[in-house]
């Protein structure tokens, strides 16, 4: 009897020890499992530029006649970590299409606008009237881009990171830089006495 | 001048207050007068209550867009690490993008004050809280 009691004990442990358990978190809670960049990086980042940018009064001043059209350049990641920059771009150009104030061009998308556009003109499957024109398309008046920069140092029990973002908003008639902003995040990881 | 709300509401602070029967801190300037901000400050929570403050709220409208100023002031001699998060309501009192209003990190130094900002994600915004969690 005694060794079946233990029996069924060492098997329930192995099978707890063997369970696993998925949950939802809160997407927007302090991420730090490690000092790399991480989600509360990106969320800290787009906030701060959209604040700023929206509170930038020669920048605003030319939202109120007409909403600017911008185009985004890649963010250049000088890090030394894969950073998927275009992430915190696309949070940066939601919020500002969202805010009304500006209009955003995809050239990702060209190839294939100009795929369907085709399609469209020149296919003779589409009734004229209802086809789409070419020729139409709405330059961009700013372009955005920046920079991701980080200085990594540590020793034996510590690591410490330091993240710059840079993000500018150039007039594309005229070469003017007409924003910049910048956010900095410092982080350090630092083992503790017994290693836990 | 727009109607203005401002509400600080504390969330889980530390473990301890989590444990506590409620953990919310809420401070209410409200509108007086010649649009001076009155400060009104209701809390269940001793521990926040004594911890973080608002001291100051200032409000502007600039390109049709509400800006917010709170001056936060950490009344504990040591640091306090946490996240503030401004959410936004229209004319109706409906949250205008619930999810896309981030939370911010701020650690401020013991007995010390800074004054958080933020911008109305569109014109649509009339009134505003500011949450604070660990």
């Amino acid at each position: 009897m005694r060794t079946l009691t233990l029996a069924l004990l060492a098997l329930a442990m192995m099978a707890g020890g063997c369970s696993s358990k998925v949950e939802y978190g809160d997407a927007q809670a302090r991420e730090t499992v490690t000092a790399d960049f991480g989600s509360t990086d990106l969320q800290e980042i787009a906030g701060k530029m959209v604040d700023d940018l929206l509170s930038f009064d020669p920048v605003m001043k030319m939202t109120r006649e007409q909403r600017p059209v911008v185009f985004v350049d890649r963010i250049n990641n000088k890090t030394t970590e894969h950073i998927d920059t275009e992430a915190v771009t696309d949070s940066i150009q939601t919020r500002l299409i969202q805010s009304g104030k500006f209009r955003f061009v995809e050239p990702s998308k060209r190839e294939q606008v100009r795929r369907e556009l085709n399609y469209q003109n020149e296919s003779g499957e589409v009734n004229p009237e209802t086809a789409t024109r070419m020729g139409n398309k709405i330059g961009a008046d700013l372009m955005m881009y920046g920079n991701l920069a980080g200085i990594t140092k540590r020793d034996d029990n510590t690591k410490d990171v330091y993240y710059k973002f840079t993000l500018k908003l150039l007039n594309l008639e005229t070469g003017i830089i007409e924003w910049a902003s910048e956010k900095e995040i410092r982080k350090t990881r630092s083992r503790s006495l017994f290693g836990l | 001048m727009k109607p203005l709300r401002a509400v600080l509401v504390a969330g889980t602070v530390t473990a301890l207050a989590a444990c506590s029967a409620s953990n919310m801190v809420r401070q209410e300037p409200e509108p007086s007068g010649n649009a001076e901000q009155q400060q009104v400050l209701q809390s269940n929570n001793a521990l926040l209550y004594n911890r973080l403050r608002i001291v100051d709220t200032r409000t502007r409208e600039k390109n049709d867009l509400l800006q917010v100023q709170a001056t936060l002031r950490n009344q504990w001699k040591f640091e306090l690490d946490f996240q503030y998060r401004i959410k936004w309501f229209d004319a109706d009192g409906f949250e205008i993008n619930p999810d896309a209003q981030t939370w911010r990190q701020l650690v401020l130094p013991g007995s010390n004050e800074a004054n958080v900002q933020g911008v109305a994600p569109n014109s649509k915004a009339e009134s505003f809280e500011i949450w604070v969690r660990e």
